[in-house]
């Protein structure tokens, strides 16, 4: 069985004072991967200005609106339809022999493989004090360990969208204990990675209909690498795995390697950006 | 002993223990100098001052100057310039100029490997931390394959002569190297202001360097162009290589961009001129990775152009040098390039490398703390020796602070034994006399698809103050012409 | 050719004949003035006051005593006065500077010489007793610009582009010139039966655009404010004429813009329209009404320049 789902994402930029140029790159789009898989992409904005489909420098589809006269005020409005497979993320075949996997994790053509994820950045930086905060049990599995730490953390952070914002590294976030689906996926990152597990971050859009945690705009949630398994989705702000109800865009060693929107603008004075994120669904035979 | 009738050398001191260029241990001119000396010995000190003025006002009313920022206003000076010019005899120019091929090779193997498949660091012979820890790396150049698979088109290789008469390599800077157009500038000065010197040697023109450039630029064009429109892109007027730039695109014919003079659309660059938009395909780029794409790197950067990286990643533009190639200039990745060289070419390295201690490793860290007098510790990641520290000239009191600077971040310092580079006799404006200065070479090289070229002269720089070992413009360098002689 | 490059260079042209202009000015008027048939044009204050005017900086207070030192100073080699001859010429040397690519060697080094003149010339020195040598030398060292301009580049793109900032800014300063002069020839008459049509100032106006011999030459006979203006104006053959630099302009706005039909909105056409106007006025329509005329003109020579601007200076 499969989900259709429909997303609109709606962004409002608004300006003190007459904007003469400025790039946007969005990186909203679903990701097509094996359990995602599209039906229609639409994207408008309010000045009709140029708009352009390209990639990053991670390869993701972005979309470009480079205006070309001037303005104070901007909305965007994108809407996607896809498929969206069922997925059980328990579905897999864990290593029997947890001491081989743990070995593992220890070879160096696995650590050069996969360099880039388990690459301490400035949002993945556990202070000194906090790295006992959560011990690996060699005796359980690396899956199980993970599981671990996504209840861990989920219990350890408050969920609060008031507390933190998109600058707030984990030093900060550890001392006030309370944050967002970034927050909880950098922690969750910073953790595996100390632990020699690649980790990374993924931007996406969560279906809410289960009373799930987030709120009405992007989602982030990790995806760990497990030997001999493959990346498994950890949805850390709601204790989950992702599952059906995760809709993929892209992926990062943090959040600044998935921002959603990045822009260039040449102009003086305040500015006020309004985003929402609505998903719904329908089932599909 | 000096040949002390010569007028102009009478008061040159020379220091037995430094390798001289011109005077061998006996003190006697070596041959190939000897009817330099005589010509220039000729010369009486105030005929010799003035051809120097002479040479200096060339540089200032041509516009090859630099700014200066004191309390009250922008001072124009010009890089200093040294009439006395440096020859460098056939066979000797024969062993650099085969060195730095072959370390401009084995570099450019080493970016696609550490951007591919990584198997040398699988193969444990480069540790994977001066990858995973270097701020140069780019993830975004993973998997990415250059046009024509260069990364390092230009590279700019700093060698030295040490007390023992061989060349050492210092430095291999592989992102933006500077000073090429001084070469040539230099050589313009000398022949206007002595030209009948050039009479009793053969030496190598100079002046081929920007259509090999262009031509190499050319080899390593996206797929699917014919006629490749290669631009030079700049900062701008206020950069202090800005006259290297300018000539640079004067001399290919090509035009000099700023950030704002392009734009990207559908994933191709474009140029705006007064005919509207022309396509470019091949940017030589003289401004930093960080600032190249400011929707991909550094989102304050004015200098860049928005879009540039796609464009790049999808192969519609060629940048020279690659973004990312400053993972291996880092100092750290220096140390391993003999094994560099072994490993991709299976050649010995010609040219020398200077022995590095890595702070990194707890034994070479204990030996740098133990005998920093005898060292020079450098950070890893800094050009324009900025952060350098000579030990033997720090009081006890900068040794301390060294000492708990490199405890800190290991990572960040490597230590080198206290090279000597060769002295070479240089007039000095308070003197009025010539003194032993030491020197070293920045020699150009350039990579294409299947070809290679290197400049044959190169940047000899000449640290002014007396003792200084650091040569760098920014530090109070001045520099000489240089001569490859033909055999 | 780059869009960026192409302003530079059209304002590069145009700061160079700017600093002739005003350095010529502050010359002529100050030492004509030193032996002026009548009081108020021998008044230095008169004097300083038109040169506050010719740079746009008309001082506000008629009664206020104007210091000669402050205000050669604040024309000539104030940093701090944006349209300074030492500001006009900087300017011209930084746009020369990004163009350095595009322009000779030879004239890339003019300049340069130029304005290093200019930025070591001793203010004090100028102020007390250098003001022939220095307004002097500026005026020679632009004609030397001006040469190197014709000599040492293509007859192409580059070269008309210069040539077009250089020609709409020098019927913009000959105007400003002429307005300058038409006012103080106002002021001044009435004194020792001095008329305005046979006013001192006539002559001074065409010292000032160097214009002087050719007039007499041509007209044989001491100028009047109509012949004045007619020979400045309209005479197709006065290289500083209104005219002349119209149909210079014309000229070159050809060599950017190659099109046989010309699109109603392109600079080509609205300087065609201008010069046509030109060239058929005559000097019944000058005499009604100076002040418009001279209005009129600066208002379409900046529509021109602002013309250029959109269709190649900006993408």
């Amino acid at each position: 069985m499969s989900l259709e789902y429909s997303i609109t994402y709606k962004a409002e930029n608004t300006y003190e004072e007459s904007v003469l140029e400025a790039y946007w790159q969005f990186l909203i789009i679903p990701e097509e991967n094996d359990s995602q898989q599209f039906i229609s992409i639409d994207f408008n904005n309010s000045l009709n200005a140029k708009t352009e489909f390209s990639i990053n420098g991670y390869g993701f589809k972005t979309i470009r609106v480079h205006p070309k006269s001037e303005f104070k005020h901007i909305a965007f409005e994108a809407n996607f339809k896809l498929i969206k497979k069922e997925i059980n993320p328990f579905d897999f075949e864990p290593e029997a022999d947890v001491l081989k996997s743990f070995q593992k994790l220890q070879e160096l053509d696995f650590k050069v493989d996969h360099n880039t994820f388990l690459k301490t950045t400035d949002y993945t930086r556990l202070p000194e004090e906090s790295k006992n905060l959560f011990i690996f049990d060699t005796t359980q599995s690396i899956f199980e360990n993970l599981q671990s730490l996504n209840n861990f953390i989920h219990h350890y952070i408050k969920f609060n969208t008031e507390a933190t914002d998109v600058f707030t590294k984990l030093n900060e976030l550890l001392n006030i204990r309370q944050g967002v689906c970034q927050d909880f996926t950098h922690l969750f990152c910073a953790f595996a990675r100390l632990n020699g597990i690649p980790a990374r971050y993924v931007s996406g859009y969560l279906h809410q209909d289960n009373g799930y945690f987030g709120d009405a705009q992007m989602h982030a949630w990790a995806e760990a690498y497990v030997p001999f398994v493959g990346w498994i989705g950890f949805d850390v702000t709601n204790d989950i795995l992702a599952g059906t109800s995760h809709i993929k865009i892209a992926d990062g060693k943090d959040y600044k390697d998935c921002s959603a929107l990045k822009g260039v603008v040449y102009s003086t004075g305040n500015n006020e950006t309004v985003h929402s994120v609505v998903v719904s669904s329908q089932s599909q035979q | 002993m000096v040949n002390l009738e010569n007028q102009i050398f009478s008061s040159y001191q020379r220091n037995p223990v430094l390798f001289d260029e011109i005077f061998d241990q006996e003190g006697q001119v070596k041959e190939v100098y000897s009817k330099l000396f005589e010509l220039y010995g000729g010369h009486s000190i105030s005929e010799y001052v003035n051809l120097n003025e002479k040479a200096k006002s060339s540089f200032f009313n041509q516009g090859i100057t630099f700014q200066v920022y004191d309390k009250k206003k922008t001072k124009e000076k010009i890089f200093p310039f040294d009439l006395f010019p440096r020859i460098i005899p056939p066979e000797e120019w024969e062993i650099i100029e085969s060195g730095c091929i072959q370390r401009s090779k084995a570099l450019n193997l080493f970016l696609w490997d550490v951007y591919h498949d990584k198997n040398i660091i699988k193969e444990g012979i480069v540790p994977m931390d001066l990858i995973s820890s270097s701020a140069n790396y780019l993830d975004q150049m993973v998997n990415l394959d250059p046009p024509g698979g260069i990364y390092n088109h230009i590279s700019g290789t700093d060698v030295i002569k040490h007390s023992d008469g061989q060349y050492y390599v210092l430095e291999d800077n592989i992102r933006c190297p500077s000073g090429v157009s001084y070469v040539i500038c230099n050589r313009t000065a000398l022949k206007r202001a002595l030209f009948g010197v050039f009479d009793h040697y053969k030496t190598y023109s100079v002046t081929n360097y920007a259509e090999n450039l262009l031509d190499l630029l050319e080899t390593v064009k996206p797929k699917g162009v014919d006629v490749p429109n290669v631009v030079v892109i700049t900062p701008g007027m206020y950069n202090s290589a800005f006259y290297e730039h300018s000539y640079l695109a004067k001399t290919m014919g090509v035009e000099l961009v700023e950030g704002r003079d392009l734009f990207v659309e559908n994933d191709f660059v474009y140029m705006k001129t007064i005919k509207g938009p022309q396509k470019v395909d091949v940017i030589y780029r003289r401004i930093d990775d960080a600032f190249i794409d400011p929707l991909e790197f550094n989102p304050d950067s004015a200098l860049g152009v928005p879009g540039l990286f796609a464009a790049y990643k999808k192969g519609n533009v060629t940048l020279a040098n690659a973004p990312g190639t400053g993972v291996a200039d880092d100092k750290a990745i220096y140390t391993y390039m003999p094994e560099i060289i072994k490993y991709y070419l299976n050649e010995e390295p010609i040219l020398n490398n200077v022995k590095t201690y890595h702070c990194s490793r707890p034994k070479e860290l204990r030996y740098v703390l133990n005998n920093i007098k005898n060292l020079v510790i450098k950070p890893v990641d800094e050009a324009g020796g900025y952060g350098i520290s000579i030990g033997n000239r720090l009081s006890d009191k900068e040794i301390e602070v060294v000492k708990a600077e490199i405890l800190l971040s290991p990572r960040k310092y490597v230590a080198q034994p206290i090279m000597s580079l060769s002295v070479h006799p240089t007039y000095i404006d308070e003197t009025e006399s010539f003194e032993q200065r030491h020197v070293d070479l920045r020699v150009f090289t350039v990579l294409g698809k299947d070809k290679e070229f290197v400049l044959k002269g190169g940047l000899t720089r000449v640290a002014l103050k007396r003792g200084n070992l650091i040569v760098n413009s920014s530090q109070g360098g001045g520099s000489k012409d240089t001569w490859v002689l033909k055999t | 050719m780059l869009a960026r490059v192409a302003n530079n260079l059209f304002w590069m042209g145009r700061y160079i004949e700017r600093s002739e202009h005003i350095a010529r000015y502050l010359r002529v008027n100050y030492f004509s003035s030193l032996d002026a048939p009548n009081q108020i044009s021998q008044s230095r204050q008169f004097v300083l006051r038109s040169m506050l005017t010719l740079v746009g900086d008309p001082a506000a207070d008629e009664e206020e005593e104007l210091n000669e030192t402050e205000v050669l100073y604040k024309i000539g080699l104030d940093p701090n006065y944006s349209s300074s001859i030492l500001n006009n010429v900087r300017n011209s040397r930084e746009n020369a500077n990004s163009a350095r690519d595009l322009i000779s060697t030879e004239l890339y080094e003019s300049i340069n010489k130029f304005y290093h003149f200019i930025a070591n010339y001793d203010a004090d020195v100028y102020t007390k007793n250098g003001l022939d040598d220095f307004t002097r030398n500026v005026t020679e060292m632009s004609a030397i610009l001006r040469g190197k301009v014709r000599s040492t580049l293509m007859h192409d793109e580059i070269y008309a582009i210069i040539m077009m900032g250089a020609n709409i800014e020098r019927a913009t300063q000959v105007m400003r010139i002429i307005s300058s002069k038409y006012n103080d020839a106002l002021k001044a008459q009435g004194s020792y039966g001095d008329k305005f049509k046979n006013s001192f100032e006539w002559t001074t106006l065409l010292k000032c655009t160097e214009s002087y011999d050719m007039m007499r030459r041509h007209y044989k006979k001491t100028p009047t404010s109509i012949s004045t203006l007619e020979f400045l104006i309209l005479n197709p053959d006065c290289p500083r004429s209104i005219m002349n630099s119209l149909n210079q302009i014309c000229k070159h706005i050809k060599i950017l813009d190659t099109k046989k039909k010309h699109d109603r909105d392109s600079t080509s056409f609205l300087v065609g329209k201008v010069r046509a106007e030109y060239e058929f006025k005559s000097m019944v329509d000058i005499e009604s009404d100076i002040q418009l005329i001279i209005n009129n003109t600066l208002t379409h020579l900046y529509e021109i320049s602002q013309k250029m601007e959109k269709e190649f200076f900006s993408y």
